[in-house]
This record gives C-alpha cells, structure tokens and sequence, in this order.
C-alpha cells in the first residue's frame, strides 16, 4: 500500500475540518449534562450521507473522542458528570474546585484523557490485526458462541443487574427478528397492521437515535430541565497552578487504569461508567495514601480520566475484528457503516486496508486535537457548561428527524420507529431496566439466529456440534462459564453487601 | 415440547424466534416472582406505599407535552412539508422548554427556529442532496 497518498487522502482540509467540528461538538455534548457521546454520534450520522466514508470516520471518531472527554468539564466544575463515564472524575475532581484549583483539575484531567486515549490506540492498533486473523477462521458455530459470549459478559458485568441485562439482550434480539426470515422468506412477529412497513423490521438507526438521544432528552423533560449553576470561585488566581511534574509518580498509574479502561472497551456493551469505576477502586486499592483519594487527589483524577479515554480505543477492537461493538457508542459507528452499504467483520482489515488505517490516524489526530481545544482556551470551555439545553434540544429533534428519515431514503416510517423506541428508552431507564445490552442485543441478533440455524444445518439438527468443533469453541465455552460464574459471585456478594447495609 | 422446537424448512421462521420467547418468558418469571414477593411481603401494595413511577414533582407539561409535539410535528411534516412544519415546530419546542412567553425569549425562539430549519434543510436538503420529509 501507498502510505503517502494515504496520508495525502487523509490531511485534506475537508477532512480536517471535519475532525476539528467533530472535536468540537463532540466536547460541547460531552460538557452539557445529559447529552452524552452516543447522542453526539447519533445526532450527526445524517451529516455523513453526503461523505464517503473515510471523511464520515474522521468526523464521527472526533464527536466519540471529544464527547468522552468533554464530559470531565461539568465532573469537575459542578460536579455532575457531563457523560456517565465521568463519574468518578467527579470524586476527586470536584474537591480540587472546591480548593480554587479548577483550571488545574481541568488541565490534568486533560492530559490524562489525552494519555489514555493513546494508549487504548496503540491496543487498538496492536491487538485488532491478530483478533481478526483469528476470527477469520471461525465458522458457524464458534461465531455464534461469540456473540453468546459477548451477550453473558454483558451480563455479568451489569452489577446486581445480571438477570436483567440477558433478559434485555435476548429482549433485543427478539426485536430484532421481526420482519422477514432469509431462508423461507415468510414474514413473522410483526402485527398485521404493519405489515407493510415491518416487511424488513425496524431498521437501525432510527432505533439508536430513538432509544439514545431522544429518550434521554425525554427524560430531561420529565425532570423539567434544570438550569445548571456555576460557581465563579472556580478560577482562584492564588491557587496552584497546573504544571506537567503533576504526573511526576502516575507513569503506573496512568498505564494501570488507561489498560483497564481498554480492556473494558473490549468487553462488549460495557459502557465508560464500569471503565473509570473499576480503574478508580483499583487504583484506590493501590494508593499509598488511601485516605486522600475522593478530597481531591491528582492520582484519582488521573486514573478516572485515562480509564474512561482507554474505552475509546478498546471498544474498537471487538468492533473491527468481529463486528461486535464494545460500548453504545460504537454501536452507532456500525449505523454509519451501514448506511455506506457496508458491513463489517473479520475481513475489514484485509479488505479495506486503507480505511483501517485511516481510523488509526483519525483516532490520533482526534485525541491531539481534544488535548488543543480543550487544554489552551480552557476557560472558554469551561463555558460550555452554561449553555442552555432549552435551545439545544429542539435542534437535535430536527437532527434526529432528519437522520431517521433519510436513513433509508425517505421512509415516514422510520421517523414514527424513531418515536416508538424514544418511549422504550425512556420507558426501560424508568424501570431500571439497562438500554445497551438491548441495542447490542437487537445488532447482533440476526447474526445470532444466522449463525445458529446455520450450524445446526451443517450438523444435520445435531445440538453436539455447539461442543465437539475443537479447541477455539472448548475455550469459548469456558469463557461463557467463567462469565456466568463471575456474575454470579458478584451477585452474591452485592446481596450480601446489601443486607449487611440494611442491617 | 420436542415437537414444539423441531426444525423444519416451512416453519422455521419461527425456530430461533421460539427458542428466544421462551427464554424471555422464564427469565422474565425468575426475574419479576421475586419481586412481587417482597413487594407484597413490605406491603408496597397498600395504599400509601406505591412505588412511583416519576420523578418526585416531574414536570408533567414538559414531558407529556414533548411527546405529544413530536407526534404532532410527524403529522405536520407530511402536511405540509418539512420546513414550514420545522420552523412551526422547532418554535413551539423552544416556547415548551424554556417555559416563559417573555417577549425577549419568544424572540430567540423564533430566531433559533428559522435559522436551524432554514440550515438544515439548505445543509442538507440542497447541498447535500438528502431526502427530506
């Protein structure tokens, strides 16, 4: 291949445009309390229709960097978290503008996203190429214990919500079975009323866009829209300032949680909060002083923010090498390779080598731009915070419109699902009920039932052919167990954990 | 119940779908028997002691009335086109949140409205080439 044109390709000023707004509005989402990364990729997939899709990646994978990191603005300032992958940022960065030291929170909590983030692609570019080599080989049955395995890690890492988290993901998949079947194609579960409008089930992305950002904004609605108050005392001009020796000591730390955060990128449907949770009682558990962290420690701010930046490169890894999203977020990213008509799984690397690499040095060219826009004007962004979400929301309910119509060309019908899963998301945060598992549920479903009615034919509607196809499907049997056992230890002990709070 | 998940070519639309509603459906049980238990164990049926479904205080025209704007901005758009209906209802979304009638924020409303309309549907409908309702 021909790096050069590539690189020529790439640094084009559309494209860097496009990186730059993409930056830009992903960090002015990600800032704004109750709009997350997700609706930032969401909102803008109709934007993409008119570009091909290296310069649609370079845009969206600018929103999903700038929105996970944005959301460290509000976390710090006014301690809600922008996104709900800064919760823990909240913990020590909250504390610090408390100590007039603001701007300093703000600048470390910037470089450690920017830390992160280049760690999680270095993962990414590392890890993807051998995964897809691997999942290549794999036929019927080990690609359906795959997704059996990605949809029990769900499970099991939705804390207390074990049960709750399958029975969305097969809630999902069910869903995602109405319409007609490929091999004798005959209609099924879908209402004589809409027969018409169903014959191909609903399609993807007025469901993401319903179910991600109007059912948020549904729910901000029932809340009334609260106007956020910020303090003024946050910039204390006597306070200390940030300098670079702050990260004097964090090589181990920035490198354990920034992992952590990767890896729970990878774990499908395991959004940012699980990330920088785990990665701030790690590091808690770590620390020499313990007592420290959740006053307004650098170390936990640090730890939070790599974490949650690590999420964006490993998430990618599932998605590339076998076409299984890791968080919500890359979910939408397969709406946007979809609507270019393509579909994505082990082959992408070797079939688009050049988009591939593109992803890579967009996500670099991304993170550099985040630390820019975020690290000098840092008080401007700060700013950010105050926009009222009364103006913004009646704008992206025009996005959103526009994106679910022309997603299919001009289908009404995909606008009217738009609102159909506006209430489901609304409905399903209302009763707890957890959204991810169910859109994974819903993208991989059709591959699911594929995968497994393909299997048994090959087998001749044998079920043993699920445990005798050799090494690769025993240790995806294994995985599948160990995650049942650790959901269900983990169930246990947060029971436990319960009783001794209620006594 | 052999006979319920056997494969057959005619049917077999309904094989995976089969397998999947009854997982759902014994899961579901698993998942909502106990509850009911403690619930009534507590007496949260009593009068009372519901559990709630909103939030405390929720903000009832705000949330109803966004629902009922959005479906009313579906039916205009096929009406009488995306950005007459747009710039109506983008107002009226605006007006809804904000929830004054101030004369100066009617204003930004309306500025708000016609501009995002107008760009989007320039943006996208005429540069772009897009689709539009």
């Amino acid at each position: 291949m021909d790096y050069m044109s590539l690189f020529a390709s790439i640094f084009t000023l559309q494209n860097l445009t496009m990186a730059a707004l993409g930056v830009v509005m992903g960090i002015i989402f990600g800032a704004i309390p109750g709009m997350t990364a997700t609706m930032a990729v969401a909102v803008f997939l109709p934007l993409t229709y008119a570009y091909d899709l290296q310069t649609s990646l370079i845009l969206l994978l600018g929103l999903y960097v700038g929105g996970i990191s944005g959301g460290l603005v509000p976390a710090i300032l006014i301690n809600i978290p922008g996104t709900p992958s800064s919760i823990t940022t909240c913990f020590d960065g909250y504390p610090m503008t408390l100590r007039g030291e603001g701007e300093r929170a703000l600048k470390i909590g910037v470089t450690a996203s920017l830390l992160g983030g280049l760690f999680s692609l270095a993962c990414l570019w590392l890890f993807t190429p051998p995964l897809a080599q691997l999942a290549i080989k794999f036929s019927a049955v080990e690609k359906f214990l795959v997704i059996l395995f990605a949809m029990t890690i769900i499970a099991a890492l939705s804390k207390g919500k074990m049960k709750e988290g399958i029975w969305m993901g097969l809630l999902g998949v069910l869903i995602a079975m109405m319409g007609t079947f490929d091999d004798n194609n005959k209609l099924r579960l879908v209402p004589d009323l809409f027969r018409k409008e169903l014959i191909y089930g609903f399609s993807l992305l007025p469901v993401l866009i319903g179910l991600f950002a109007l059912g948020q904004m549904l729910e901000e609605a029932e809340r009334g829209m609260p106007k956020e108050n910020v303090d003024s005392a946050m910039f204390n001009k006597d306070a200390r300032k940030f300098s670079f020796s702050d990260f004097k000591g964090q090589t181990i730390n920035v490198l354990r949680s920034s992992a952590l955060g990767t890896f729970m990128g990878i774990l499908p449907g395991v959004g940012g909060s699980a990330a920088s949770l785990m990665a701030y009682s790690q590091t808690k558990n770590f620390s020499k002083n313990k007592d420290e962290l959740g006053k307004g420690a650098t170390e936990g701010l640090i730890s939070s923010e790599s974490a949650n930046n690590g999420l964006t490169g490993g998430a990618l890894i599932p998605l590339l090498s076998m076409g299984i999203p890791g968080d919500s977020t890359t979910a939408v990213l397969v709406g946007a390779f979809a609507l270019q008509g393509m579909s994505i799984g082990p082959l992408f690397i070797t079939k688009y080598p050049d988009l591939w690499y593109t992803i890579l040095i967009a996500l670099v060219l991304c993170n550099l731009l985040m630390f820019a826009v975020m690290f000098f004007p840092i008080k401007l962004i700060a700013k950010i915070v105050r926009v009222p979400k009364q103006r913004m929301y009646p704008v992206i309910i025009l996005m959103c419109v526009v994106g679910a119509y022309a997603a299919n060309y001009g289908v009404m019908f995909d606008v009217w699902s738009l609102v159909i899963f506006a209430v489901l998301g609304y409905l399903f945060s209302k009763l707890k009920l957890p959204a991810t598992p169910f859109l994974i549920g819903f993208i991989l479903g059709g591959d699911l039932e594929h995968y497994f009615v393909d299997a048994l034919k090959g087998s001749g509607g044998d079920l043993t052919v699920f445990f005798t196809r050799g090494p690769i499907c025993w240790v995806l049997w294994l995985m599948i167990l160990a995650s049942v056992a650790y959901a269900v230890i983990q169930e246990r002990g947060s029971k436990k954990e319960a009783k001794k709070e209620a006594e | 119940m052999a006979e319920f998940f056997q494969y057959r070519y005619s049917t077999s639309h309904y094989f995976f779908p089969k397998i999947i509603i009854t997982l759902l459906i014994v899961l579901g049980l698993i998942i909502i028997i106990p509850k009911i238990i403690k619930a009534v164990k507590s007496g949260a049926f009593s009068k009372g002691n519901r559990p709630h479904f909103f939030v405390e205080n929720y903000d009832k025209l705000k949330l109803f009335g966004t629902l009922a704007l959005l479906i009313l901005y579906i039916l205009a758009l096929e009406w009488v086109g995306f950005l007459i209906a747009s710039i109506i209802f983008i107002f009226l979304f605006n007006v809804l949140f904000c929830g004054t009638l101030q004369p100066k924020s009617l204003l930004i409303s309306a500025i708000i409205s016609v501009v995002a309309s107008v760009g989007v549907w320039y943006i996208f409908g005429v540069v772009f080439n897009v689709t539009l309702p």
